[in-house]
Protein backbone atom coordinates (compact mmCIF):
# COMPACT_ATOMS: atom_id res chain seq x y z
CA UNK A 1 0.00 0.00 0.00
CA UNK A 2 1.43 3.72 -1.00
CA UNK A 3 -0.08 6.64 0.53
CA UNK A 4 -0.18 9.34 -1.84
CA UNK A 5 -1.38 13.04 -0.93
CA UNK A 6 -2.43 15.65 -3.64
CA UNK A 7 -2.65 19.16 -3.25
CA UNK A 8 -3.30 22.14 -5.65
CA UNK A 9 -1.24 25.38 -5.75
CA UNK A 10 -1.64 28.12 -8.26
CA UNK A 11 -3.85 25.91 -10.11
CA UNK A 12 -7.10 25.51 -12.26
CA UNK A 13 -7.32 22.61 -11.54
CA UNK A 14 -6.98 20.76 -15.02
CA UNK A 15 -4.80 18.20 -14.52
CA UNK A 16 -6.94 16.93 -11.69
CA UNK A 17 -9.63 17.20 -14.48
CA UNK A 18 -7.20 15.50 -16.89
CA UNK A 19 -6.42 12.81 -13.74
CA UNK A 20 -10.17 11.66 -13.77
CA UNK A 21 -10.51 10.80 -16.97
CA UNK A 22 -7.24 8.27 -16.71
CA UNK A 23 -8.20 5.00 -18.44
CA UNK A 24 -5.14 3.26 -18.67
CA UNK A 25 -5.26 2.68 -15.83
CA UNK A 26 -8.15 4.54 -14.34
CA UNK A 27 -8.01 6.63 -11.34
CA UNK A 28 -9.82 3.41 -9.59
CA UNK A 29 -7.61 1.27 -11.02
CA UNK A 30 -4.96 2.84 -8.82
CA UNK A 31 -6.84 2.06 -5.77
CA UNK A 32 -8.25 -1.17 -6.52
CA UNK A 33 -5.90 -3.06 -8.34
CA UNK A 34 -2.57 -1.03 -7.78
CA UNK A 35 -2.43 -0.50 -3.65
CA UNK A 36 -2.53 2.93 -3.82
CA UNK A 37 -4.27 4.77 -1.38
CA UNK A 38 -5.18 8.04 -1.71
CA UNK A 39 -4.94 10.46 1.51
CA UNK A 40 -6.41 13.72 0.64
CA UNK A 41 -6.92 15.00 -2.89
CA UNK A 42 -8.57 18.25 -3.64
CA UNK A 43 -11.41 16.86 -5.60
CA UNK A 44 -11.73 13.41 -3.78
CA UNK A 45 -10.64 14.31 -0.36
CA UNK A 46 -13.90 13.71 2.49
CA UNK A 47 -11.65 15.60 5.13
CA UNK A 48 -12.15 19.63 6.16
CA UNK A 49 -11.04 22.00 8.73
CA UNK A 50 -8.92 20.61 11.41
CA UNK A 51 -9.18 16.77 10.38
CA UNK A 52 -7.35 17.71 7.13
CA UNK A 53 -4.95 20.07 9.30
CA UNK A 54 -4.45 16.74 11.32
CA UNK A 55 -3.59 15.08 8.73
CA UNK A 56 -0.86 16.99 6.72
CA UNK A 57 0.48 17.55 10.25
CA UNK A 58 0.64 13.47 10.98
CA UNK A 59 2.33 13.30 7.46
CA UNK A 60 4.76 15.59 8.65
CA UNK A 61 5.52 13.81 12.08
CA UNK A 62 5.92 10.85 10.16
CA UNK A 63 2.87 9.05 11.99
CA UNK A 64 1.24 8.34 8.60
CA UNK A 65 4.06 7.46 6.08
CA UNK A 66 3.65 9.53 2.91
CA UNK A 67 5.19 7.87 0.18
CA UNK A 68 3.82 10.34 -3.15
CA UNK A 69 3.63 13.96 -2.46
CA UNK A 70 2.24 15.13 -5.87
CA UNK A 71 1.57 18.85 -6.39
CA UNK A 72 -0.15 20.79 -9.16
CA UNK A 73 -0.04 24.11 -9.41
CA UNK A 74 2.21 27.15 -9.15
CA UNK A 75 4.31 27.71 -5.46
CA UNK A 76 2.79 30.92 -4.94
CA UNK A 77 5.68 33.02 -3.33
CA UNK A 78 3.80 36.71 -3.13
CA UNK A 79 3.65 38.99 -1.22
CA UNK A 80 7.57 39.45 -0.46
CA UNK A 81 8.08 35.98 -0.30
CA UNK A 82 5.56 35.18 2.63
CA UNK A 83 3.58 32.88 0.33
CA UNK A 84 0.51 34.48 1.71
CA UNK A 85 -1.13 34.75 -1.31
CA UNK A 86 -2.03 31.20 -1.40
CA UNK A 87 -3.13 29.86 2.14
CA UNK A 88 -4.47 26.89 3.00
CA UNK A 89 -5.50 24.55 6.01
CA UNK A 90 -4.22 27.53 8.14
CA UNK A 91 -1.30 28.52 6.85
CA UNK A 92 0.57 29.56 3.45
CA UNK A 93 0.76 27.10 0.63
CA UNK A 94 4.16 27.40 0.41
CA UNK A 95 5.05 25.78 3.85
CA UNK A 96 2.90 22.79 3.41
CA UNK A 97 4.60 21.94 0.37
CA UNK A 98 8.27 22.53 1.50
CA UNK A 99 7.81 20.46 5.06
CA UNK A 100 5.97 17.79 3.19
CA UNK A 101 8.58 17.58 0.28
CA UNK A 102 11.01 16.67 3.06
CA UNK A 103 9.19 13.58 4.22
CA UNK A 104 7.67 12.43 1.01
CA UNK A 105 9.45 8.86 -0.59
CA UNK A 106 8.59 10.70 -3.78
CA UNK A 107 7.44 13.89 -4.78
CA UNK A 108 5.64 14.28 -8.49
CA UNK A 109 5.04 17.97 -10.04
CA UNK A 110 1.86 18.15 -11.90
CA UNK A 111 1.41 20.01 -15.15
CA UNK A 112 3.71 23.11 -16.36
CA UNK A 113 2.63 25.04 -13.13
CA UNK A 114 4.07 22.78 -10.75
CA UNK A 115 7.08 21.77 -13.03
CA UNK A 116 8.30 25.03 -14.36
CA UNK A 117 5.97 27.71 -13.30
CA UNK A 118 3.58 27.48 -15.90
CA UNK A 119 1.25 30.49 -16.83
CA UNK A 120 1.03 32.06 -13.21
CA UNK A 121 4.94 32.77 -14.30
CA UNK A 122 4.76 34.44 -17.24
CA UNK A 123 6.43 37.79 -16.59
CA UNK A 124 5.61 39.91 -14.57
CA UNK A 125 4.83 36.93 -12.06
CA UNK A 126 2.75 39.09 -10.25
CA UNK A 127 2.39 35.85 -7.47
CA UNK A 128 6.20 35.30 -7.47
CA UNK A 129 5.24 31.42 -8.81
CA UNK A 130 7.99 28.97 -9.07
CA UNK A 131 7.70 25.32 -10.29
CA UNK A 132 8.48 22.50 -8.10
CA UNK A 133 12.15 22.54 -8.85
CA UNK A 134 12.10 24.83 -12.38
CA UNK A 135 11.00 28.05 -13.24
CA UNK A 136 10.81 28.03 -16.63
CA UNK A 137 14.54 26.80 -17.75
CA UNK A 138 16.24 27.48 -15.10
CA UNK A 139 17.11 25.02 -12.30
CA UNK A 140 16.22 25.11 -8.82
CA UNK A 141 12.75 26.46 -8.35
CA UNK A 142 10.93 26.56 -5.28
CA UNK A 143 12.70 23.31 -3.54
CA UNK A 144 16.34 24.32 -4.33
CA UNK A 145 18.62 22.46 -7.42
CA UNK A 146 20.18 20.28 -4.26
CA UNK A 147 16.44 19.14 -3.56
CA UNK A 148 16.02 14.90 -3.46
CA UNK A 149 13.19 13.04 -2.09
CA UNK A 150 13.48 10.25 0.62
CA UNK A 151 13.89 7.85 -2.35
CA UNK A 152 17.23 9.42 -3.82
CA UNK A 153 15.57 11.13 -7.08
CA UNK A 154 14.41 14.89 -7.71
CA UNK A 155 11.13 15.65 -8.19
CA UNK A 156 9.79 14.02 -10.63
CA UNK A 157 8.00 16.54 -13.54
CA UNK A 158 5.28 15.81 -15.81
CA UNK A 159 4.51 18.74 -17.65
CA UNK A 160 1.75 19.42 -19.89
CA UNK A 161 -1.22 21.61 -19.89
CA UNK A 162 -2.66 19.85 -18.51
CA UNK A 163 -0.37 16.64 -18.27
CA UNK A 164 -2.01 13.24 -20.66
CA UNK A 165 -4.02 11.43 -17.90
CA UNK A 166 -1.62 7.87 -18.42
CA UNK A 167 0.94 9.73 -17.92
CA UNK A 168 0.03 10.81 -14.53
CA UNK A 169 -1.46 7.44 -14.09
CA UNK A 170 1.40 5.34 -15.36
CA UNK A 171 4.49 7.22 -13.22
CA UNK A 172 1.89 6.74 -10.16
CA UNK A 173 2.02 3.16 -11.08
CA UNK A 174 5.70 2.83 -11.29
CA UNK A 175 6.23 4.30 -8.52
CA UNK A 176 3.76 2.72 -5.94
CA UNK A 177 5.12 -0.69 -7.35
CA UNK A 178 8.48 -0.26 -6.54
CA UNK A 179 9.51 0.16 -10.20
CA UNK A 180 10.46 3.72 -9.57
CA UNK A 181 14.22 2.42 -10.48
CA UNK A 182 13.82 2.20 -13.55
CA UNK A 183 12.41 5.69 -14.40
CA UNK A 184 15.32 7.60 -15.96
CA UNK A 185 15.03 11.74 -16.32
CA UNK A 186 15.91 14.11 -18.83
CA UNK A 187 17.52 17.19 -18.01
CA UNK A 188 14.19 18.85 -17.39
CA UNK A 189 13.12 15.88 -14.60
CA UNK A 190 10.34 14.24 -17.12
CA UNK A 191 10.37 10.78 -17.17
CA UNK A 192 12.39 10.05 -20.58
CA UNK A 193 9.77 7.12 -21.51
CA UNK A 194 7.45 9.73 -22.45
CA UNK A 195 9.45 13.04 -23.24
CA UNK A 196 12.28 11.83 -25.79
CA UNK A 197 10.40 11.77 -28.93
CA UNK A 198 8.66 14.53 -30.32
CA UNK A 199 5.20 15.50 -30.51
CA UNK A 200 5.57 15.00 -34.35
CA UNK A 201 6.28 11.26 -33.53
CA UNK A 202 3.16 9.49 -34.93
CA UNK A 203 1.52 12.05 -36.37
CA UNK A 204 -0.61 11.50 -39.37
CA UNK A 205 0.57 14.35 -40.92
CA UNK A 206 4.48 13.42 -41.39
CA UNK A 207 3.96 13.14 -45.12
CA UNK A 208 2.82 16.50 -45.35
CA UNK A 209 5.62 17.69 -43.38
CA UNK A 210 7.96 15.36 -45.59
CA UNK A 211 6.54 17.04 -48.85
CA UNK A 212 6.33 20.09 -47.33
CA UNK A 213 2.74 20.41 -48.00
CA UNK A 214 1.19 23.19 -45.98
CA UNK A 215 -2.58 23.09 -44.21
CA UNK A 216 -3.15 26.93 -43.89
CA UNK A 217 -6.94 26.59 -41.58
CA UNK A 218 -7.49 24.63 -38.64
CA UNK A 219 -8.83 21.40 -39.30
CA UNK A 220 -7.90 20.79 -42.56
CA UNK A 221 -7.76 17.31 -43.67
CA UNK A 222 -4.38 17.60 -45.53
CA UNK A 223 -1.36 19.26 -45.24
CA UNK A 224 1.03 20.18 -42.08
CA UNK A 225 0.56 22.75 -39.64
CA UNK A 226 4.80 23.66 -38.69
CA UNK A 227 4.98 25.58 -42.10
CA UNK A 228 1.58 28.46 -42.14
CA UNK A 229 -0.48 27.99 -38.46
CA UNK A 230 2.99 27.55 -36.35
CA UNK A 231 2.77 24.10 -35.16
CA UNK A 232 5.59 23.48 -32.09
CA UNK A 233 5.41 19.87 -33.00
CA UNK A 234 8.73 18.91 -34.44
CA UNK A 235 10.66 20.95 -31.31
CA UNK A 236 8.30 20.05 -28.58
CA UNK A 237 8.82 16.24 -26.53
CA UNK A 238 5.77 14.72 -25.88
CA UNK A 239 4.14 11.58 -26.70
CA UNK A 240 0.95 13.30 -28.00
CA UNK A 241 0.79 11.28 -31.29
CA UNK A 242 1.66 7.76 -29.74
CA UNK A 243 -0.30 7.69 -26.74
CA UNK A 244 -3.40 9.40 -27.63
CA UNK A 245 -5.93 12.00 -26.63
CA UNK A 246 -9.54 10.48 -25.01
CA UNK A 247 -7.75 6.92 -26.74
CA UNK A 248 -8.88 8.84 -30.36
CA UNK A 249 -7.01 11.56 -31.37
CA UNK A 250 -4.43 14.27 -30.78
CA UNK A 251 -4.34 17.99 -31.21
CA UNK A 252 -2.02 17.55 -35.21
CA UNK A 253 -4.61 14.83 -36.23
CA UNK A 254 -7.32 16.72 -35.82
CA UNK A 255 -5.44 19.95 -37.29
CA UNK A 256 -4.81 22.37 -34.21
CA UNK A 257 -1.12 22.79 -33.92
CA UNK A 258 0.67 21.92 -31.32
CA UNK A 259 1.45 24.61 -28.77
CA UNK A 260 4.21 23.36 -27.27
CA UNK A 261 3.12 22.95 -23.67
CA UNK A 262 5.74 20.20 -22.66
CA UNK A 263 8.29 22.80 -22.78
CA UNK A 264 9.78 25.42 -19.91
CA UNK A 265 8.96 28.40 -22.30
CA UNK A 266 5.08 27.45 -22.85
CA UNK A 267 3.01 29.54 -23.03
CA UNK A 268 5.73 31.31 -25.58
CA UNK A 269 4.91 34.65 -24.03
CA UNK A 270 7.94 36.23 -26.07
CA UNK A 271 5.71 35.02 -29.38
CA UNK A 272 4.81 38.76 -31.51
CA UNK A 273 0.98 39.15 -30.67
CA UNK A 274 -1.06 37.13 -32.83
CA UNK A 275 1.45 34.77 -33.87
CA UNK A 276 0.38 32.31 -31.51
CA UNK A 277 -1.22 30.24 -34.53
CA UNK A 278 1.53 31.54 -36.97
CA UNK A 279 4.36 30.32 -38.04
CA UNK A 280 6.82 33.03 -37.15
CA UNK A 281 9.43 33.78 -40.09
CA UNK A 282 12.15 35.98 -40.68
CA UNK A 283 12.84 36.79 -44.49
CA UNK A 284 10.54 34.06 -45.15
CA UNK A 285 12.31 31.25 -43.12
CA UNK A 286 10.30 29.52 -40.22
CA UNK A 287 12.27 31.56 -36.69
CA UNK A 288 12.13 28.34 -34.85
CA UNK A 289 13.06 25.26 -37.26
CA UNK A 290 13.00 21.68 -36.53
CA UNK A 291 15.23 20.52 -33.34
CA UNK A 292 18.28 20.11 -34.63
CA UNK A 293 18.23 21.17 -38.54
CA UNK A 294 19.86 24.34 -39.61
CA UNK A 295 18.56 27.09 -41.73
CA UNK A 296 21.00 26.26 -45.02
CA UNK A 297 20.09 22.54 -44.75
CA UNK A 298 16.18 23.45 -44.26
CA UNK A 299 15.95 25.54 -47.17
CA UNK A 300 17.81 22.61 -49.47
CA UNK A 301 15.65 19.93 -48.28
CA UNK A 302 12.42 21.52 -48.07
CA UNK A 303 13.00 23.23 -51.82
CA UNK A 304 13.64 19.36 -53.09
CA UNK A 305 10.85 18.38 -51.17
CA UNK A 306 8.54 20.61 -52.62
CA UNK A 307 9.28 19.28 -56.04
CA UNK A 308 9.12 15.71 -55.36
CA UNK A 309 5.47 15.69 -53.38
CA UNK A 310 2.85 13.71 -54.93
CA UNK A 311 -0.07 14.72 -56.05
CA UNK A 312 -1.84 12.91 -53.74
CA UNK A 313 -0.29 15.11 -50.66
CA UNK A 314 -2.10 18.08 -52.19
CA UNK A 315 -5.50 16.28 -51.58
CA UNK A 316 -7.69 16.06 -48.20
CA UNK A 317 -6.98 12.79 -46.64
CA UNK A 318 -8.79 10.92 -43.54
CA UNK A 319 -6.70 12.13 -40.76
CA UNK A 320 -8.44 11.83 -37.23
CA UNK B 1 -13.44 30.84 -64.92
CA UNK B 2 -10.87 27.99 -65.00
CA UNK B 3 -7.46 28.25 -62.97
CA UNK B 4 -5.83 28.25 -67.11
CA UNK B 5 -8.04 31.34 -67.93
CA UNK B 6 -6.78 32.97 -64.43
CA UNK B 7 -3.76 32.06 -64.74
CA UNK B 8 -3.27 33.89 -68.39
CA UNK B 9 -5.39 36.91 -67.28
CA UNK B 10 -2.81 37.97 -64.72
CA UNK B 11 0.33 36.83 -66.88
CA UNK B 12 -1.19 39.22 -69.71
CA UNK B 13 -1.55 41.88 -66.95
CA UNK B 14 2.15 41.38 -65.67
CA UNK B 15 3.37 41.02 -68.99
CA UNK B 16 1.67 44.91 -69.93
CA UNK B 17 3.47 46.46 -67.32
CA UNK B 18 1.04 46.51 -64.20
CA UNK B 19 2.97 48.08 -61.60
CA UNK B 20 2.77 45.66 -58.48
CA UNK B 21 4.36 46.15 -54.56
CA UNK B 22 7.32 44.32 -55.27
CA UNK B 23 9.47 45.51 -52.37
CA UNK B 24 9.59 46.04 -49.54
CA UNK B 25 8.89 42.00 -49.34
CA UNK B 26 7.43 40.76 -45.83
CA UNK B 27 10.61 40.15 -44.26
CA UNK B 28 8.72 39.90 -40.46
CA UNK B 29 5.53 39.77 -38.81
CA UNK B 30 4.47 43.05 -39.14
CA UNK B 31 4.94 43.68 -42.54
CA UNK B 32 3.41 40.60 -43.28
CA UNK B 33 0.48 41.61 -41.09
CA UNK B 34 0.41 44.84 -43.13
CA UNK B 35 0.23 43.25 -46.60
CA UNK B 36 -2.37 40.30 -45.03
CA UNK B 37 -4.56 43.48 -43.78
CA UNK B 38 -4.31 45.35 -46.93
CA UNK B 39 -5.71 42.17 -49.00
CA UNK B 40 -8.10 41.26 -46.42
CA UNK B 41 -9.87 44.73 -46.70
CA UNK B 42 -9.10 45.22 -50.20
CA UNK B 43 -11.93 44.41 -53.35
CA UNK B 44 -10.50 41.49 -53.88
CA UNK B 45 -10.21 41.65 -57.71
CA UNK B 46 -7.46 39.79 -59.52
CA UNK B 47 -5.68 42.75 -60.67
CA UNK B 48 -5.70 44.04 -56.98
CA UNK B 49 -4.23 40.31 -55.08
CA UNK B 50 -1.56 41.16 -58.22
CA UNK B 51 -0.54 44.69 -56.60
CA UNK B 52 -0.79 44.01 -53.62
CA UNK B 53 1.04 41.17 -53.20
CA UNK B 54 3.57 42.51 -55.14
CA UNK B 55 3.94 39.78 -57.93
CA UNK B 56 6.23 39.26 -60.57
CA UNK B 57 7.02 36.72 -63.36
CA UNK B 58 10.65 35.88 -62.24
CA UNK B 59 11.76 35.08 -59.07
CA UNK B 60 12.98 38.10 -56.79
CA UNK B 61 16.61 37.40 -55.16
CA UNK B 62 15.92 38.81 -51.35
CA UNK B 63 18.71 38.38 -48.85
CA UNK B 64 20.45 35.82 -50.53
CA UNK B 65 17.42 33.57 -51.28
CA UNK B 66 15.13 33.08 -54.30
CA UNK B 67 11.83 33.70 -53.58
CA UNK B 68 9.85 31.64 -56.07
CA UNK B 69 6.35 29.83 -55.78
CA UNK B 70 7.66 26.86 -56.79
CA UNK B 71 9.59 26.86 -53.40
CA UNK B 72 7.16 28.64 -51.05
CA UNK B 73 5.06 26.74 -49.01
CA UNK B 74 1.91 28.23 -50.10
CA UNK B 75 2.36 26.52 -53.64
CA UNK B 76 0.29 23.34 -54.70
CA UNK B 77 2.92 21.88 -57.22
CA UNK B 78 0.60 19.64 -59.03
CA UNK B 79 -1.90 22.64 -59.82
CA UNK B 80 0.06 25.14 -60.39
CA UNK B 81 -1.79 27.18 -57.39
CA UNK B 82 -1.38 29.64 -54.70
CA UNK B 83 -3.32 28.58 -51.23
CA UNK B 84 -2.79 31.73 -49.07
CA UNK B 85 -6.39 32.29 -48.41
CA UNK B 86 -6.02 35.91 -49.01
CA UNK B 87 -4.10 35.09 -52.98
CA UNK B 88 -5.66 32.64 -53.64
CA UNK B 89 -4.74 32.62 -57.38
CA UNK B 90 -3.36 30.41 -59.91
CA UNK B 91 0.45 30.89 -60.23
CA UNK B 92 3.40 29.45 -62.01
CA UNK B 93 6.23 27.81 -60.80
CA UNK B 94 8.76 30.43 -61.83
CA UNK B 95 6.75 33.61 -60.64
CA UNK B 96 6.83 34.94 -57.21
CA UNK B 97 5.30 37.65 -54.57
CA UNK B 98 6.68 39.19 -51.54
CA UNK B 99 4.58 37.03 -49.14
CA UNK B 100 7.03 33.96 -50.28
CA UNK B 101 8.18 32.23 -47.37
CA UNK B 102 9.71 28.19 -47.35
S1 LIG C 1 1.25 18.88 -38.00
FE1 LIG C 1 2.85 19.43 -36.49
S2 LIG C 1 3.35 17.50 -35.51
FE2 LIG C 1 2.25 16.96 -37.36
S3 LIG C 1 3.81 16.65 -38.94
FE3 LIG C 1 3.23 18.80 -39.05
S4 LIG C 1 4.69 19.88 -37.72
FE4 LIG C 1 4.76 17.72 -37.21
S1 LIG D 1 -0.02 18.39 -28.89
FE1 LIG D 1 1.47 19.87 -28.05
S2 LIG D 1 0.20 21.46 -27.08
FE2 LIG D 1 -1.11 19.65 -27.39
S3 LIG D 1 -0.95 18.49 -25.49
FE3 LIG D 1 0.62 17.67 -26.85
S4 LIG D 1 2.49 18.81 -26.36
FE4 LIG D 1 0.76 19.94 -25.50
S1 LIG E 1 2.55 33.29 -51.50
FE1 LIG E 1 4.05 31.91 -52.37
S2 LIG E 1 2.92 30.62 -53.83
FE2 LIG E 1 1.67 32.39 -53.33
S3 LIG E 1 2.14 33.82 -54.96
FE3 LIG E 1 3.46 34.33 -53.24
S4 LIG E 1 5.36 33.22 -53.62
FE4 LIG E 1 3.77 32.34 -54.96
Amino acid sequence: MANLLWLQGGACSGNTMSFLNAEEPSACDLVTDFGINILWHPSLGMELGDNLKGLLQSCISGATPLDIFVFEGSVVNAPDGTGEWNRFAGRPMKDWVRELSDVAQFVVALGDCATYGGIPAMAPNPSASKGMQFLKREHGGFLGTDFAAKSGLPVINIPGCPCHPDWVTQILVAVASGRAGDLTLDEFQRPKTFFSSFTQTGCTRNMHFAYKVSATEFGQRKGCLFYDLGCRGPMTHSPCNRILWNRQSSKTRAGMPCLGCTEPEFPFFDLEPGTLFKTQTVMGVPKDLPTGVDKTGYVKLTGAAKAASPQWAEEDMFVV
Amino acid sequence: MSDDAIRAEAEDLLKNGLQTDVFPRADDQTQIQEIIYQLQNGDGSLKERLVVGGFTLDPVSHEGLEQACETCMYYLVHRRYCELPELDVPVEAEWSCRLWRI
